[in-house]
């Protein structure tokens, strides 16, 4: 059987199928009408982007300037290479976290599979640019751990008040897109800040809070979409 | 669609009298009866209306119009699962009902035709062949890539022919 076959029975099969009651459709439409005001579409896609990376800027910066630049000022030439890597993953990031509010939007790729690449970008660059192979004092590199992922809830609770009147079909997704994005503000704010430069530390304690925050975020946007009586 | 965000009424009725049709079909295919297809068409409006501010003039309506239904689609199953399987331990005996079989020279419904596939190949098959959208769009709405699509389309139409096939095509 060809395909122009199988198509031709599920058009039957589809024209086959009764309309809805045309009462039922005057209905509907009936119901609109008193809560039927003009309303502002959501700005473009490129605004929302810039908007969340100014943010995610922002939020970096001022927690940096609050604990000190001692990082950046520390960094080689070189090691500076790590900021165009997380211009670029927060780049994507927002605009995943932008696709997932906003119903019907074109896709790149899923927020899980953008916390896997970007985990993964930011574990080579660290490993290419931080060789440094001691570990010094390792375990009080939690701090870091702590400082990030605290940084990063200003940065979602920015970017969820320019988001707020958009729609997530999936919450958990939007969720994750949320909390990497949120997670790359912290670990931004930390590269400006930390002059701890042992690989092991900047491996572990720095890129954790990427997927603590993406985990954070997946596990908020699941229980308020719970508990949103709209959903249910 | 621009004209029912400005507040538009006639705009919003025309889009319920035109797009209602094929979302009815999208329902019908995969709930058990009519009045819960009525049921979630009823809803999908309440909830697009909800959320209308979301959809931006120049882009595609149909995407964001079936992401949005998908969305209520995938609730209603959650909640009538839920349902039923509180029922289904208070029922001592339940009858389920045998399927529905086309009679011989009879048309197979949609819903027998689609049965043997996956509900994420269901899914691409109406969305392609019922509400007649392109594969970029099906991309858009299921949120996924047009790859995935392509493929989930392709893997259900070689079932759809192994099941053609079985029941010796159309009678």
């Amino acid at each position: 059987m060809r395909d122009r076959e199988i198509d031709d029975i599920l058009k039957k099969a589809a024209q086959a199928q009764p309309d809805p009651d045309p009462a039922l459709l005057s209905r509907i439409a009936a119901s609109m009408q008193p809560t039927l005001r003009p309303v502002r579409p959501l700005p473009p896609t490129w605004v929302l982007a810039c908007g969340l990376g100014a943010i995610c800027l922002a939020v970096a910066m001022a927690g940096a300037a609050g604990l000190g630049f001692y990082g950046v000022h520390k960094m080689s030439g070189v090691q500076t290479v790590i900021f165009a890597a997380l211009a670029v993953v927060t780049g994507r990031a927002a605009m995943a976290w932008i696709a997932a509010m906003i119903p019907g939007s074109r896709r790149q790729e899923t927020p899980a599979a953008l916390l896997g690449i970007a985990c993964v970008i930011l574990l080579a660059l660290f490993a290419i640019l931080f060789p440094d192979l001691h570990t010094v004092r390792f375990m009080r590199g939690v701090s870091c751990l702590e400082v990030g992922v605290l940084a990063a809830i200003p940065a979602a609770l920015a970017g969820w008040l320019l988001l707020r009147r958009g729609f997530a079909v999936d919450p958990a997704a939007a969720g994750i897109a949320a909390g990497t994005l949120a997670g790359l503000a912290g670990i931004t704010m930390l590269e400006f800040h930390c002059p701890n430069f042992q690989m092991w530390h900047v491996l572990v304690w720095h890129t954790a809070v990427l997927p603590i925050s993406a985990a954070v975020g997946a596990l908020v946007a699941w229980l308020v979409g719970r508990r949103n009586p709209a959903r249910d | 669609m621009a004209r029912y965000q400005q507040g538009d009424f006639a705009a919003a009725t025309a889009l319920v009298q035109r797009l209602s049709p094929q979302l009815h079909r999208f329902f019908a295919v995969q709930v058990s009866s009519r009045a819960s297809a009525d049921d979630l068409l009823q809803e999908t409006w309440l909830r697009l209306h909800q959320v209308r501010h979301t959809y931006r003039p120049g882009e595609p309506v149909l995407p964001w119009l079936y992401a949005v239904a998908r969305n209520l689609r995938v609730d209603h199953y959650r909640k009538a699962g839920r349902t039923s399987a509180r029922e289904q331990s208070l029922d001592e005996s339940p009858e389920i009902p045998a399927p529905r079989t086309a009679a011989a020279g009879s048309t197979l419904t949609m819903e027998e035709l689609l049965a043997p596939l996956p509900p994420s190949q269901r899914e691409v098959v109406e969305m392609l062949k019922v509400c007649g959208m392109s594969l970029e769009e099906v991309a858009r709405a299921t949120s996924s890539s047009v790859g995935s699509v392509k493929q989930k389309a392709f893997r259900a139409y070689q079932k759809l022919r192994e099941h053609l096939g079985n029941i010796g095509g159309l009678s």
